[in-house]
């Protein structure tokens, strides 16, 4: 089945426009990555599916619910982890998650949570409060949310931005079990070694325009764009 | 119900950060207090201009309150992109409007009920046996206050120039406000009956309902424009 | 959509509305300037309600379209509407300002003052300023669509308070200042009736008629930023 489907999405933002009739669809338990120059609209791209922008013509569709009429029933389903970390600097960081999960209406016990934080890396750091944290630490936390809520889609803006190494293989880890459990991933990412680990397809988006190439193409390629 | 526990935990993390950093409530104490010492040196303290003017004195003070207070209310939500989160939560954004409403009403009310002895003390009134009074005056007021001010914190938090922004959408609008407030305050201080001054209380009171209900139901276009 | 269709066809009659507005407003100028009586009270002073209250009148019209257009907005989200608001917005600041400054001169001779703070006066004065912060607003917002919202979500707000303040004045009023400076009530003669009736039709006709040709300078400008988006686009690094 469907999960994201994009018809002829385009956006404009104000004196420009970013994204030109782009059409995507990724289907379930299927990992689907996103390159292109800076700039192309890929976060734009990305920010739509999570129902933060309206595209400004076109439409789209989440796990076959429309996009701008279902939109309360779309964002219980999608998780984006993307260049904002939305924690509290007084929070700790056990308290950030409970407050995060909390307010969608989840319950996660206190051990759901510690073994989430063990598992990205920052069992450790749980009282820390969250204004001391790298922002690759943060990025941990962002993941570690999204296992527990376990969204059916996932969207990754930079996913392994700001990731020392085994951290890279710790997201892939992750994405890999997501997939597996049927969840749709689009990610946008500039590594492409790492991203060739987990995902299924690939495309770029150039000049407003999306391409789609295969795994081979991409390892293969000198350059992308 | 999702609803109300997306309530509770907005609430719930507003009232813990600011235990831990005490920046909002300190800041509006102290500016208030800035504001009462200039009065009293722009004013001759003979008891019957005291009496003139000391509505007037008290709630320019508390609005300057609100303008620090509740201007920056939404601060810590665009901090780290707080605010898409809300976007993208699955609950009714009116929830998140309500939550962020109940802790600043206490915050407010925390910080009034703290001032008022010291314009009791630096004013040489002598009203104290009517603090049950002014407390359903303040209380009923500080919430109208912010109902409108909340709604516009989270308005003018997006925008540039927001300082400016906030107090010129938000003192036009909460005239009645005022007005109302320093009429039932002069009519406690004049030692009038209950009966003389209740009508400014009930206009005070339709005033909350109706903001809050308007509100409650425009804070969606807010987070979903 | 029906009423999509009315506008446009009615746009199609803009020039008559221009027109239509010179001609009353003219004849009415002239009505009541030249030919009518001066008031028996008020002296030639009364001259200046010929345009105090028409556009005190427009300008309260002006803050309905609004009102009725924001929530229009915020229903259908279509940018055409948010151009009608700000549009409408612009013009009802200046009927607003109009009436006021009129109304100002015109109470200096007659209440002995500048300005008085009359449950009218005052809620004109909010609706003054809620309008300033309307304009405001919308140029500190970069976001098209965050600004068309959030200007709709302040039209709407300001609209509800406007009856509030109204009131909350008067109470506050009737407390203080005995109502000694009411305006007698006026009973009109026909010579002075008619120009009175004529300004308020061409006000009206003037407002529509401004509206129009402003929502469109306003719908092309965007038109025109799409046009150049794209040509942006298509010229890359």
């Amino acid at each position: 089945m469907v999960a994201i489907r994009g018809i002829a999405l385009s956006k404009s933002f104000h004196y420009h426009q970013v994204l030109n009739e782009i059409s995507l669809e990724v289907k379930e338990g299927e990992c689907y990555a996103l390159f292109g120059p800076n700039g192309a609209g890929k976060t734009t791209l990305l920010r739509i599916f999570a129902t933060l922008h309206r595209p400004s013509s076109g439409r789209f569709e989440i796990l076959g619910r429309d996009g701008l009429g279902d939109r309360a029933k779309i964002r219980e389903d999608l998780f984006l982890i993307g260049h904002g970390s939305y924690l509290y600097d007084d929070l700790s960081v056990v308290e950030n998650i409970q407050f995060a999960l909390g307010v969608r209406g989840g319950h996660p016990t206190d051990h759901e949570i510690k073994l989430a934080l063990d598992r990205v890396g920052i069992g450790a750091f749980r009282k820390l409060k969250s204004r001391h944290l790298s922002a690759g630490m943060k990025k941990r936390l962002s993941i570690a949310k999204t296992l527990l809520i376990r969204p059916k889609i996932l969207l990754l803006d930079e996913a392994y931005a700001s990731l020392d190494e085994r951290g890279v293989v710790m997201l892939n880890d992750c994405i890999r079990e997501f997939a597996k459990e049927g969840s749709a991933i689009l990610m946008t990412t500039h590594d492409r070694s790492r991203t060739a680990e987990v995902a299924h397809r690939a495309g770029v988006i150039q000049q407003s325009v999306l391409q789609e190439i295969t795994i081979q193409e991409m390892l293969a390629a000198d350059a992308l764009f | 119900m999702h609803f109300f526990n997306t309530i509770r935990w907005i609430a719930w993390k507003d009232l813990l950060s600011e235990v831990r950093n005490r920046e909002n409530i300190s800041s509006m104490f102290f500016f208030a207090l800035i504001v009462i010492f200039i009065f009293s040196f722009s004013f001759s303290l003979d008891p019957r201009t005291v009496q003139e003017v000391m509505p007037g004195i008290i709630w320019v003070a508390f609005g300057f309150t609100a303008i620090i207070g509740l201007g920056k209310s939404f601060l810590a939500e665009v901090h780290n992109d707080c605010m898409e989160y809300f976007q993208m939560l699955p609950v009714p954004k009116g929830a998140i409007y309500l939550g962020k409403f109940i802790g600043n009403v206490l915050f407010m009310l925390i910080v009034e009920t703290i001032l008022f002895p010291l314009f009791v003390l630096f004013f040489n009134l002598d009203v104290l046996e009517k603090f049950p009074q002014f407390l359903l005056i303040f209380g009923v007021a500080t919430v109208g206050l912010s109902a409108l001010g909340t709604l516009f914190s989270a308005l003018t938090v997006q925008v540039r120039a927001r300082e400016v922004m906030f107090p010129i959408l938000l003192l036009p609008m909460a005239v009645p406000i005022f007005i109302g407030a320093v009429e039932a305050t002069r009519g406690v201080f004049n030692g009038d009956a209950f009966a003389l001054y209740s009508h400014w209380i009930q206009l005070l009171v339709v005033f909350d309902v109706i903001f809050v209900i308007v509100s409650f139901w425009i804070f969606e276009f807010i987070l979903d424009f | 959509m029906i009423l999509n269709r009315f506008i446009r066809w009615l746009g199609r009659y803009e020039g008559w509305f221009g027109g239509g507005a010179a001609l009353c407003i003219g004849i009415g100028l002239y009505m009541g300037l030249v030919t009518s009586p001066p008031d028996y009270y008020q002296g030639e002073v009364v001259r200046i309600m010929y345009v105090h209250v028409p556009s005190a009148k427009t300008s309260l019209f002006a803050y309905l379209v609004l009102f009725i257009g924001s929530i229009w907005y915020l229903w259908k989200r279509d940018p055409v509407i948010d151009n009608m608001c700000h549009a409408t917005a612009g013009i009802a600041l200046f009927y607003v300002g109009t009436a006021l400054l009129t109304g100002s001169i015109w109470a200096k001779p007659t209440w002995n003052t500048w300005w008085t703070w009359d449950p009218r006066l005052t809620s004109f004065a909010i609706l003054f300023l809620t309008l300033v912060g309307y304009l405001m607003l919308r140029t500190f917002l970069d976001d098209k669509e965050k600004e068309a919202t959030f200007a709709a979500i302040l039209a709407i707000i300001g609209f509800i308070d406007l009856p509030i303040v109204y009131f909350s004045v008067e109470w506050w009023r009737t407390l203080h200042q005995p109502m000694s400076m009411s305006v007698r009530g006026i009973s009109f003669a026909p010579e002075m009736l008619t120009p009175l009736i004529l300004m308020s039709i061409g006000s009206s006709l003037l407002f529509s008629y401004m509206l129009m040709v402003r929502t469109q300078m306003l719908y092309l400008e965007r038109l025109l930023e799409a046009k150049q988006g794209r040509l942006l686009s298509e010229t890359r690094l």
